[in-house]
């Protein structure tokens, strides 16, 4: 009894010092926190993006969120400036810039180890660059805005746009775009092409521009709303995120998914997440996509009207999900390959400057 | 000697400033145009100078830059002219409405003939209540869209270029012509205009090359299909990363304002002789 009370000591001691150790070796698995995370992404709902990723992020882990804004390309173009000393660690980009990022070498794989949130992601949105070089955070679909009260019969296809009663009152992306290269893939598919054979897309632009139909190509969302507001165009091709700001002029809109995209799918298109290369916070920066990720900020989010949800676990309401355009069935949903635009990219430009050029 | 240092001293910061922030930037800017890769090449220049497309920006960037530099001295002359024989208050007071447009940024600006110039726009309406015409009119994407643009925005600096060179004309020069038979029209074409060369030369050099490196009048009004040297620039380095060809779109850009800028100090010359 006495040998019994003896052991009992030594036996928590041994215990709480292999706990202590334990503790330390989890520890030490964690990374110091650093003071702050730059994030770069696009300038659209600042204060929403303040208050649901930064300030909540910084009340959850105590690290600080800065944001760098801008559109793609002059942030892709400071990343690679950068490259040899980056000053950013997260960064979203549409595919385009995306894959010519990867292709820059100013991204790094991300340690899924560290996204507890990636099974609860839409499939083909989990590693749409391929080497877990990129996380889709959001889905963007592209539809056929149009005025009801301008054109009748509906519209219904990208065949539409070449109605005679339209000349002058369309406008398109412009092929520089995010959606310009889905544009040229929709026109020549509507038309009996194919990605293999773009050349009845060409014919069908060159057709639409000489013949006066095409007022302009816009090159940000913004001027397409601009456009809608003007009475300048009554249809053209818009993303759902654009959609809520054009709704929101009160004009009579409908926002259809065009016929001709029922044959392999409908246009829709990702934003991802991706860590910067050679970041000393890469733990910390894959903590911040989690978390962007994770069921509780794609719902606020979405709820914002900010970004439409790639977490399965979201629930919405009927009428927000519809003006995300995920009424439809998001599984038919088409992603076009970047790299595959990318590859093409330049030589497209040229052609389609020709074309477009007065 | 003790001059000499003086001069310099005083003169010397800026100049050094000036090499940092503007001979040593063009100087790397023209060098790196003939680069491709590693090697010295003239490549880059023929590729960019044979495609069409640049071909057509650049016609329509000198044309365009032309063209406001004319509508914006011609429209300023009268009233530089009539400024600069008010009492110091009161030209004092115009000049400072001339220059209030300059507060406002050109976003703003050219986003306001945007509105003018819509199918919804004012100037659509004005004219189908005067019935000369029955629908509206596509005035926006066009390069006059851009021209009335780009004279309102930069109107100001060349009528403030000539206020500035008409102050410093003695108003007894323009009096003897007038006293010796020259009617008014004579007088400012014989007397006032030679003497406010200066001011031309430096108004038109600043229009000019606002004009031609304008990015945002153009972008707003002219939209894709409407091309400048300075939309093609920024696409071609802000879409496709390609540095070779925005670098010569550069150069060529420097090489039109300082041939203009030449050709307007040459014809100051010839002017004043």
């Amino acid at each position: 009894m006495r040998a019994f009370r003896k052991r009992v000591p030594c036996v928590l001691v041994v215990v709480g010092l292999l706990m202590m150790g334990w503790g330390l070796v989890l520890d030490a698995q964690e990374p110091p926190k650093p003071s702050q995370l730059v994030v770069s992404t696009w300038g659209f709902n600042t204060e929403l993006l303040e208050e649901n990723l930064a300030k909540a992020f910084e009340a959850e882990t105590g690290i600080r969120v800065v944001f760098d804004f801008g559109d793609n390309s002059p942030r892709l173009v400071r990343l690679i400036a950068n490259r040899d000393a980056p000053v950013v660690d997260v960064v979203t980009f549409a595919p385009n810039f995306a894959a010519q990022a990867l292709s820059a070498g100013v991204l790094q794989p991300i340690n899924t180890v560290n996204i507890s949130n990636l099974a609860d992601i839409v499939e083909w949105a989990q590693d749409p660059l391929g080497g877990h070089y990129g996380i889709g955070y959001t889905v963007q679909i592209l539809k056929l805005a149009y005025r009801t009260d301008k054109i009748a019969p509906p519209v219904t296809s990208w065949r539409d746009f070449f109605r005679p009663e339209l000349a002058g009152r369309i406008t398109i992306p412009d092929l520089n775009t995010t959606y310009g290269p889905a544009t040229l893939f929709s026109t020549a598919k509507a038309w009996g092409g194919s990605l293999d054979n773009l050349e009845t897309g060409w014919q069908k632009l060159g057709e639409l521009i000489e013949s006066g139909a095409l007022l302009t190509a816009y090159r940000r969302s913004s001027e397409a709303i601009s456009l809608f507001e003007q009475d300048e165009i009554w249809l053209c091709p818009i993303p759902s995120f654009s959609w809520p700001s054009l709704a929101a002029l009160n004009l009579p809109l409908a926002w259809v998914r065009p016929a001709s995209d029922y044959w392999e799918g409908m246009v829709a298109s990702l934003n991802t997440l991706s860590v910067v290369k050679g970041t000393p916070n890469a733990y910390w920066a894959e903590k911040f996509i989690d978390f962007w990720l994770s069921v509780e900020t794609q719902t606020q989010m979405a709820l914002d009207k900010v970004d439409a949800p790639a977490n399965t676990k979201v629930v919405l309401p009927d009428d927000l999900r519809m003006s995300f355009g995920l009424d439809e069935d998001i599984s038919t949903a088409v992603f076009y390959d970047p790299a595959f635009v990318v590859a093409n990219l330049e030589e497209w430009l040229d052609r389609w400057n020709e074309m477009i050029a007065q | 000697m003790r001059n000499r240092a003086a001069v310099f001293a005083l003169t010397g910061p800026g100049l050094v400033f000036l090499g940092f922030s503007l001979l040593a930037p063009i100087a790397l800017l023209v060098a790196s145009s003939f680069r491709s890769g590693d090697a010295w090449t003239v490549a880059p220049y023929v590729s960019t100078l044979s495609k069409s497309v640049f071909r057509i920006a650049a016609l329509r960037t000198l044309r365009v830059g032309l063209i406001v530099t004319a509508a914006t001295a011609f429209l300023s002359y009268p009233t530089a002219y009539y400024v600069s024989k008010l009492p110091a208050r009161r030209r004092a007071v115009l000049m400072s409405l001339a220059l209030f447009p300059l507060m406002t940024t050109a976003v703003v600006r050219t986003f306001g003939w945007f509105v003018i110039l819509s199918r919804q726009g004012i100037l659509n309406r004005v004219l189908e209540a005067i019935g000369w015409v029955d629908r509206p009119v596509q005035f926006l994407y066009t390069e006059g869209a851009i021209v009335l643009g780009l004279t309102h925005l930069f109107f100001p600096l060349m009528l403030l270029s000539l206020i500035s060179a008409m102050e410093n004309i003695p108003p007894d020069v323009e009096e003897a012509a007038r006293s010796l038979g020259a009617r008014p029209l004579r007088a400012f074409a014989r007397v006032v205009f030679p003497l406010s060369a200066d001011g031309l030369v430096v108004g038109g050099t600043l229009v000019f090359t606002g004009c031609i490196t304008a990015y945002t009048t153009p972008a707003i009004l002219g939209g894709t299909r409407v091309l400048t040297l300075a939309t093609l620039l920024q696409q071609r380095a802000m879409t496709l990363l390609d540095w070779e060809t925005a670098t010569v779109v550069a150069v060529v850009l420097l090489a039109l304002a300082t041939v203009v800028n030449l050709a307007l100090r040459r014809l100051r010359v010839r002017g004043v002789s």
